[in-house]
């Protein structure tokens, strides 16, 4: 029955091969477009959020209690040590470092502006996130003598500086007074980490301590293995550290995390699209071919063909188009959203446009199985949803009626 | 011979309680025996495609009751009334009605197909009726490669090749000239013969209706005369 049915539906619709074609590729096209865009800004949105993760927040951050609020020198970590040994013994810890945060003043011979100063471990940050990635002039060193410092991109823009120039950096130390220091400028980082890229400037981390008069860090960042049990960390970390808080990366960049809500609603109205002309094309096509072939169906449930078969046999008419648009739609985005995973999508000749709001110039894009199980949901339920009215108009034919018209 | 089909008081009434009222058929009486090969014949309008519908059960009856082989069709629902012609009765149509995107063979395998028959055994008796109906070498073509006359032989071949006990064809020579319509109703004399299955037919050909064994006469919806044909 199922050879019949299927057999039946596939010759229907290559009865009418171009109308058939129209549709498919109607389906095609949605689905390949929306496959596109999908990839393109689920990639821009993780590049955006993978930027700030390993520039900065990692995908948990440890402080003081009251330093996010009030980031005041003296709230150092305590217990320091004895976190990081548990951590370096925790499961589902990859890797983690700690830095000294401080904000301070940056100068040069002419110019000064507000710095975010991190005072940080070179070698550790390279295990840890390939912070070393992001230098675009220079080199990701502080010099033997530590003397060195790494600049945000803007930073070193607005500064009228480069790798060999010379600045100095004052930042409040521990015991009230005003610290200074004078580095040379060994790298320039562009992060797309908007607040790293306008103000901050990476130290070395003993320096750091030195400048300000610091034990301990005050900040840990923490790279997990499996994020969906990082709460489970978090409330280990806050029972057994009472004096530290723990926060995400979604909890540290708000406004990242709705970014991406925000695409997963805009992916929501796209499958909304593709469902409607989906529905519509199919709908349309199905309805046609019904009414044109009233006759025909009335034969056939004069010779004994059961309505319920009939639905079947039309049912499988919209399932095939909506399959063959399908698979003609997914293995085209398939395909563009490989090549752009693989060589980005390049948007260069945007870049400062782009780097104001964080975005790469070289989008790669995602591919998620879900894009195309969701797809498919979507086609599947226009191609049944289509078939509804058609159905019902031939349900109110009579056999003997439209047999003798 | 046996009681059957046996209509009794059936009645028709097209658009009831409206103006455009009709009494298509009237307190029908009527009983056949199995394996007859009936005409009804009668002017347009008489009642013969209304009768042959009551019968298929493609159209409910206003009145009275229909029974084929001891089953009360009058009494079925939808599905019911649906596997009955599937599994019993055999259609053939004025104007062949024959699946366009089918072939020949096709065609003429759809009914026992449905009936959940297997490819063998469907292509055994294809091969059976076609060499009977002498079809055999257009078993490959569509419909509309096959001139009117070879299309309502597969149209026959498509009614007769689930073995049902009952085949109903309203006018099948309507569309055909006299000698396709003559060998065409000796083929559906000789079916009736071999295959001992029931053939009602509706005409106005005087050709047509002397090959039947029993004429039914109609006129405004009643039965003039019923008669055996020597």
């Amino acid at each position: 029955m199922f050879k019949l049915i299927f057999k039946s539906a596939l010759a229907s619709l290559l009865r009418r091969k171009l109308r058939t074609a129209l549709v498919i590729t109607m389906i095609a096209m949605s689905l390949w477009g929306l496959l596109l865009m999908q990839g393109i800004y689920d990639g821009m949105v993780q590049q955006m959020i993978g930027n700030a993760v390993r520039s900065d927040s990692s995908q948990l951050s440890i402080f003081a209690k009251g330093f996010r609020a009030q980031p005041d020198v003296k709230l150092q970590l305590q217990k320091q040590q004895e976190i990081k040994n548990f951590l370096a013994h925790h499961p589902n810890v990859k890797s983690h470092i700690s830095r000294i945060l401080s904000r301070g003043l940056i100068a040069t011979a002419r110019y000064n502006r507000n710095a975010l100063i991190y005072g940080i471990d070179p070698g550790a940050e390279i295990t840890h996130a390939s912070l070393n990635r992001y230098v675009v002039e220079g080199a990701f060193d502080f010099g033997d003598k530590r003397r060195g410092a790494l600049l945000g991109y803007k930073l070193a823009k607005k500064l009228k500086i480069s790798p060999g120039d010379k600045v100095v950096l004052s930042a409040q130390s521990m015991d009230q007074q005003i610290a200074s220091v004078a580095l040379r400028v060994k790298g320039v980082l562009r992060t797309n980490n908007l607040s790293i890229d306008e103000s901050g400037v990476f130290m070395h981390k003993q320096r750091a301590k030195a400048m300000l008069g610091l034990e301990n860090a005050h900040q840990i960042a923490v790279m997990v293995h499996d994020y969906s049990r990082v709460a489970t960390l978090q409330t280990q970390l806050r029972t057994k550290f009472p004096g530290v808080k723990s926060y995400t990366w979604e909890q540290l960049y708000p406004a990242l995390q709705q970014s991406r809500e925000l695409m997963e609603l805009f992916n929501s109205i796209s499958y909304a699209i593709v469902f409607c002309t989906a529905a519509i094309g199919i709908f349309g096509v199905v309805l046609v071919s019904v009414l044109e072939r009233l006759r025909e169906f009335g034969v056939l449930r004069a010779i004994g063909t059961r309505f319920g078969v009939i639905a079947a046999m039309i049912f499988a008419e919209s399932f095939l188009i909506g399959v063959a648009g399908f698979a003609a739609g997914s293995l085209l985005g398939g395909a563009t959203l490989e090549y752009f995973a693989a060589f980005g999508l390049d948007l260069r000749s945007f870049s400062d446009a782009l780097g104001e709001f964080g975005i790469d110039a070289v989008t790669y894009a995602m591919i998620k199985p879900e894009y195309f199980t969701t797809s498919f949901v979507a086609v599947f339920a226009a191609t049944f949803l289509s078939v509804l009215i058609p159905l019902r108009i031939l349900r109110k034919s009579k056999p003997v009626e439209v047999i003798n018209e | 011979m046996s009681k059957f089909i046996t209509l009794s008081n059936v009645s028709k009434i097209f658009n009831p309680g409206t103006p455009l009222e009709v009494d298509a058929l009237q307190d029908i009486d009527l009983v056949l025996d199995r394996g007859e090969f009936v005409v009804l014949s009668g002017p347009s309008g008489s009642g013969k495609t209304t009768l042959l519908n009551l019968m298929g059960g493609l159209d409910r009856a206003s009145g009275g009751t229909i029974r084929i082989d001891g089953k009360e069709i009058t009494a079925l629902h939808e599905d019911a009334l649906c596997d009955e012609r599937r599994d019993n009765i055999g259609f053939i149509f004025q104007a062949y009605n024959l699946i366009p995107v089918f072939s020949a063979k096709e065609n003429i395998e759809y009914v026992m197909k449905l009936q959940g028959r297997d490819q063998p055994s469907c292509d055994r008796r294809v091969t059976e009726v076609a060499k009977k109906l002498g079809i055999e070498k257009l078993l490959h073509k569509l419909p509309s490669n096959l001139s009117g006359g070879q299309q309502q032989r597969v149209a026959v071949a498509r009614a007769v090749a689930s073995k049902p006990k009952l085949i109903l064809a309203d006018e099948p020579t309507a569309n055909l000239d006299s000698v396709s319509a003559g060998e065409l109703m000796d083929m559906m004399e000789k079916l009736n013969r071999e295959e001992n299955i029931t053939i009602i037919f509706s005409s106005h050909d005087p050709m047509v209706i002397g090959k039947a064994k029993r004429s039914v006469v109609l006129k405004d919806g009643k039965v003039i005369k019923n008669e055996t044909v020597s």
